[in-house]
């Protein structure tokens, strides 16, 4: 498979702390690839040194199929990115701030009216940007990525401080860039929720470690795979104790048992040891994990 | 120079574009030219015998850049290069200008070039505020002749080239510590102490050292008073090696920054 983005075993230090430990990224080309992990998890890191903000201390990164360290500025030119806040000079118009891109990217002076009017800021005319809403300012940092009509997209959790209304536009732009440019886009969250209605793949980071990666079909297959079993009794804490003497790794969550996925001869198994124990059975039924769930799984460990 | 480095500093030109350091550089070259304008028009009476003298330009040259040579020069060196930078620390845009498809190079001497027009801008504007101290009270006030003592050009451009090369010093100094230090009263402080130590330096013989003692030194060396003690070097010469050293300094700083942005 060719990938657009690929990075290698990716170390990375502050001072003895390590914050990305053997981080192997692989984007493929044309995919919508959400990079998941609660905050502090290592996504911003692993960004910023795609981007090279932070100096490579172990590993490799490619990007459309070129090293980064010696391809820097013809790579850079081919992608787009926003990284935390946005970049915005506040003392300028969303026009200049797009001039002074349009000036690096040499792109004609009609394509910064092009990308305001895709995220909606055609009509702040000569209004500073320091006198936007923090919504607004984020669309004018996603304008400056679009501007130069790059084929690979990097997001680091781009919808912080859009309402639900421009998350669900900020979602439907992306879906469009990707199917109709063809762009690759990488997008960083800490919630799965928002983006795994956008996303063909997907990355999940917790504590500088890669927990999955791969297409969001296989993640849900992970989900499928990763049920696990509600126990209801009249008398549950005693039930539980009996789980437990048999070695069942059961705990108690939202007021009921929950048992780890098994065979369902392994379920009426349970059931005749707790009737035998003198407990009634009120429920006993499989529940399927939704992706939030399986998410949470592997960032709790 | 590439073409790169050319659309870079246009770039960089647009963004000190309203921006505070853009302010301080047209406000502090007119400030001594309309205290000039003011004192002549209130005390509009001296003006006929003054306007006649024989050396009217160069007393009218010599007295406003006293002020330029021992303040506004320096300062405006330490706080432009101070606003100029923290544009893009202000805004958390170190990050965006560092993911641009632009050497490290240009991205440095771009920036750094914007600066060191603006210092040029800065002492052309007060040369034409000097003009214009003159020729405003005697249009205003009837009675006042335009002076009859010939305009000394060239000797003036020449004398305005080399202030502008005693602060390039300066402008580099304070660009290295714009770049090493975020926090904005980190480098704004230590220019100030430095030019304090300058002031303080110009009776000593090896004043001279102090790369922020240049304009001073430049404009006093004519100093009947002696006021500072003039070194027996090219003052212009040590400045520009000074303006090498520290834009060196400054670019292998930015060049091996672990973090950009």
């Amino acid at each position: 498979m060719t990938y657009c983005l690929e990075t290698t075993n990716i170390v990375h230090k502050y001072s003895d702390d390590v914050v990305l430990d053997g981080i192997s990224l692989q984007v493929p080309c044309g995919s919508i690839y959400g990079f998941l992990g609660p905050n502090g998890a290592g996504k911003t890191t692993t960004l910023r040194l795609v981007l090279g903000l932070l100096r490579k201390q172990q590993g490799a990164i490619s990007v459309f199929g070129k090293c980064f360290d010696t391809h820097r500025i013809e790579i850079l030119r081919q992608v787009g990115s926003l990284i935390e806040s946005p970049s915005v000079y506040e003392h300028l118009t969303a026009t200049e701030n797009l001039s002074l891109l349009q000036k690096v990217y040499q792109v004609p002076r009609a394509r910064i009216g092009e990308v305001l009017e895709v995220v909606g800021l055609s009509q702040t005319g000569r209004k500073k940007a320091g006198q936007f809403s923090l919504g607004m300012k984020q669309r004018l940092g996603i304008a400056a990525t679009l501007l130069h009509r790059p084929s690979l997209l990097i997001l680091d959790e781009p919808t912080n401080g859009l309402d639900p209304n421009g998350i669900i536009e900020i979602r439907d732009l992306l879906i469009e860039l990707n199917a109709r440019e063809g762009m690759t886009i990488v997008i960083s969250s800490h919630l799965l929720s928002e983006i795994e209605k956008l996303v063909t793949h997907a990355g999940i980071i917790c504590k500088g470690r890669m927990m999955f990666q791969g297409t969001l079909a296989e993640l849900k297959k992970k989900e499928r795979q990763a049920g696990s079993v509600a126990v209801s009794t009249n008398d549950d804490a005693r039930a539980l104790e009996v789980l437990r003497e048999d070695g069942v790794g059961a705990s108690m969550v939202n007021g009921e048992i929950v048992m780890p996925a098994m065979s369902n001869e392994r379920i009426a198994g349970i059931n005749r040891r707790l009737i035998e124990k003198g407990l009634d059975v009120h429920k006993l039924s499989a529940m399927e994990d939704d992706l939030e769930a399986i998410f949470m799984n592997m960032v709790r460990g | 120079m590439t073409i790169d480095f050319i659309h870079a500093l246009q770039s960089e030109w647009l963004k000190r574009k309203r921006s505070l350091g853009a302010w301080l550089v047209i406000a502090g070259a007119f400030f001594t030219p309309t205290v000039v304008i003011v004192a002549r028009l209130v005390r509009h009476s001296r003006l006929p015998a003054l306007y006649s003298a024989d050396a009217f330009w160069t007393l009218l040259w010599r007295s406003s850049w006293q002020s330029m040579a021992i303040f506004f020069l320096p300062v405006a060196a330490i706080l432009a290069t101070s606003l100029v930078t923290q544009i893009e620390y202000r805004n958390n845009a170190w990050k965006q200008v560092h993911a641009l498809p632009l050497s490290p190079a240009t991205i440095f001497f771009s920036k750094f070039a914007v600066i060191i027009l603006m210092m040029a801008q800065f002492v052309v504007l007060f040369d034409v505020g000097i003009y214009l101290s003159a020729l405003i009270p005697y249009l205003l006030i009837s009675g006042v002749p335009y002076p009859t003592d010939p305009l000394p050009l060239r000797l003036f451009s020449g004398q305005t080239l080399l202030y502008f090369v005693d602060c390039l010093p300066i402008a580099a100094a304070q660009y290295l510590l714009s770049l090493r230090f975020r926090n904005f009263l980190v480098p704004i402080g230590a220019g100030f102490l430095m030019w304090i130590g300058a002031l303080s330096a110009l009776s000593w013989k090896f004043g001279f050292v102090i790369p922020y003692t240049y304009s001073m030194l430049d404009y006093l060396k004519d100093d009947p008073a002696g006021k500072a003690v003039i070194p027996n070097v090219n003052i212009h010469l040590v400045a520009l090696a000074y303006f090498l050293l520290f834009t060196f300094g400054g670019y292998c700083l930015f060049l091996f920054k672990g973090e950009k942005g």
